[in-house]
């Protein structure tokens, strides 16, 4: 579904990105864990368009979609959740929701958009409860299911995830998990992007590792949990 | 002659400032609407004021079109002159810091200025009120039918906005710029059309403050820069970025300069209303109605 081909980026002369290549085959789940500043964030960035200044292909649907503007990649099928979750602070839970539905917010499509918002709130109960609250006081598991919440409203096919687990109570991080889980059942292509390893790798299929920018290792995510190198650097030994 | 008691006196200051107050609320109004979406304080506020008076004057006075037709016209030209600014003078500007924006506008501000006065010359222009200058008496207050015009405008275009904000998604989006651009734009919000339109509204707001005052206190070339000081002091009073307080600062301010200046001396006119709005500041920074978490978050 998605495929990465020897993409470059950087931050003025700093390369963060150095020629990397991955597959997102449709239907998996595929994670790429790697330590702080490897790039794993300037990598999703790249592929949902807010990183601008990145050369080489991203081919999703075997469509090039670098240089398409953020705001146009989502209509394409493609949703981020953003790292630190990036909720709209200030305005309710509910709209929070509704804008994840924006580029297709209209009268005729208002069954679609609740539909999707009752499985949403299927999905986190605790969004309904709290859905005329202001979305900055939610605690940080909250917010981030309310970021998950509102990128699922985008008709997302492929769905980045960035650091999900990160900052969150443990027993949280286990509902969200087992959330992605759920949503690639019923048919949703993930990549995950974590720090988390342990984590990203149960849940993965496939898994990338990133080190100062470069892919360093790939392989079935089962067979990572087991590698020595991986085991020493991310497992914690 | 009917004799002047000071409860009449009173109750005519209290009506003037109101009138005055509702004109710099609607300035209040337009700036809160541009630095809700962008954090920009757009200097140039006043002066789509001051060219919405001038160029009505224009329609209505010089090419003798009809109210509605000068009023529309007017309109939709500022509108044009907002949406030139942010293309022109905002968007292409390289890696923006707002503080650098903010400069922007007040270059902008100066042009205008400038235009206008080779356009329209120094001296003021006066426009016909909309129904007439028969002065009602009101418990021995005397009020000109213009001043329902100007307070029933900032009526229809708080009650406007508030539902544009509050219930279209439209609104909604443009608050989420505000909040995050960058998660704006991943769900497919297109942040520097909402810029855009922010300008545009906010020009149109000013065109109708501009138009609706010009009968009472006609309109000059540089009227701008002072519109924006009290229009900026009004947003700040009520605490920026919330639209109920500009609306409440616009008509503090005006009423504290109509008092002050009736009871106190006219040649302070301006300064009362600045006073007020220092010791406010020193006592509740984040405004009357800003809420203080928020202006914790904020850069200004």
């Amino acid at each position: 579904m998605l495929k990465i081909d020897g993409i470059n980026a950087s931050y003025g002369s700093i390369r963060v990105l150095k020629k990397v290549s991955l597959k997102v085959p449709a239907g998996k789940v595929v994670s790429i864990i790697g330590a702080n500043g490897a790039g794993k964030s300037t990598l999703l960035k790249s592929i949902s368009g807010l990183m601008k200044n990145s050369t080489g292909r991203i081919l999703y649907k075997d469509r090039n979609i670098v240089g398409i503007p953020a705001n146009r990649i989502v209509g394409l099928g493609i949703s981020q959740v953003p790292e630190g979750r990036q909720i709209f602070a200030h305005l309710t839970v509910r709209d929070n929701i509704n804008l994840g539905a924006y580029h297709y917010f209209k009268r005729s499509n208002r069954l679609e958009i609740k539909e999707r918002m009752r499985r949403v709130y299927q999905m986190f109960p605790i969004l309904e409860k709290r859905s005329k609250q202001i979305a900055g006081t939610l605690s940080g598991g909250e917010q981030q299911m309310l970021a998950i919440g509102r990128a699922l409203m985008g008709r997302p096919e492929l769905l980045l995830l960035d650091e999900p687990s990160m900052g969150i109570a443990p027993l949280i991080v286990r509902e969200i998990f087992n959330v992605i889980k759920q949503l690639n059942q019923s048919g949703t292509t993930v990549l995950l992007v974590e720090q988390n390893a342990r984590a990203a790798l149960k849940v993965a299929h496939h898994s990338y590792v990133l080190e100062r920018g470069e892919i360093v290792l790939e392989g079935l995510a089962a067979e990572l949990l087991d590698n020595p190198k991986v085991k020493e650097h991310y497992l914690g030994g | 002659m009917e004799k002047i008691t000071l409860a009449s006196q009173l109750l005519q200051y209290l009506i003037t400032g109101l009138t005055v107050g509702s004109v710099y609320a609607m300035v209040a109004v337009g700036f809160n609407i541009i630095y809700n979406v962008t954090e920009i304080i757009n200097f140039a506020q006043g002066e789509f004021v001051m060219l919405g008076g001038l160029i009505m004057v224009f329609m209505n006075v010089a090419m003798g079109l009809p109210l509605i037709l000068a009023f529309l016209a007017t309109i939709i030209l500022v509108t044009l002159v907002g949406i030139l600014m942010d293309r022109l003078a905002i968007r292409p500007i390289r890696r923006p810091s707002v503080l650098t924006l903010i400069i922007a506008t007040i270059a902008v501000s100066i042009l205008i200025k400038g235009t206008a006065s080779f356009i329209w010359g120094k001296d003021p222009f006066d426009l016909p009120a909309f129904s007439g200058r028969n002065p009602i008496t009101f418990l021995g207050a005397v009020v000109q039918p213009q001043y329902f015009w100007v307070i029933g405008f900032l009526i229809v275009t708080a009650v406007a906005l508030s539902i544009f904000f509050d219930r279209t998604i439209i609104g909604k989006a443009m608050s989420a710029c505000a909040d995050n651009p960058n998660a704006a734009s991943l769900v497919g919000i297109n942040v520097k059309q909402m810029i855009l339109l922010s300008f545009a509204l906010s020009a149109a707001i000013g065109a109708v403050a501009g138009i609706t005052v010009t009968p009472i206190s006609l309109m000059e070339y540089d009227r701008g820069a002072m519109l924006a000081v009290k229009g900026f002091g009004a947003a700040i009073l009520g605490g920026l970025g919330s639209f109920p307080g500009a609306i409440l600062g616009g008509l503090i301010m005006g009423s504290i300069e109509s008092f002050g200046a009736g009871l106190i001396s006219s040649g302070y006119k301006d300064a009362f209303a600045l006073i007020v709005l220092l010791v406010i500041l020193f006592f509740k920074p984040s405004g009357l109605l800003g809420s203080i978490e928020i202006s914790r978050i904020k850069r200004f």
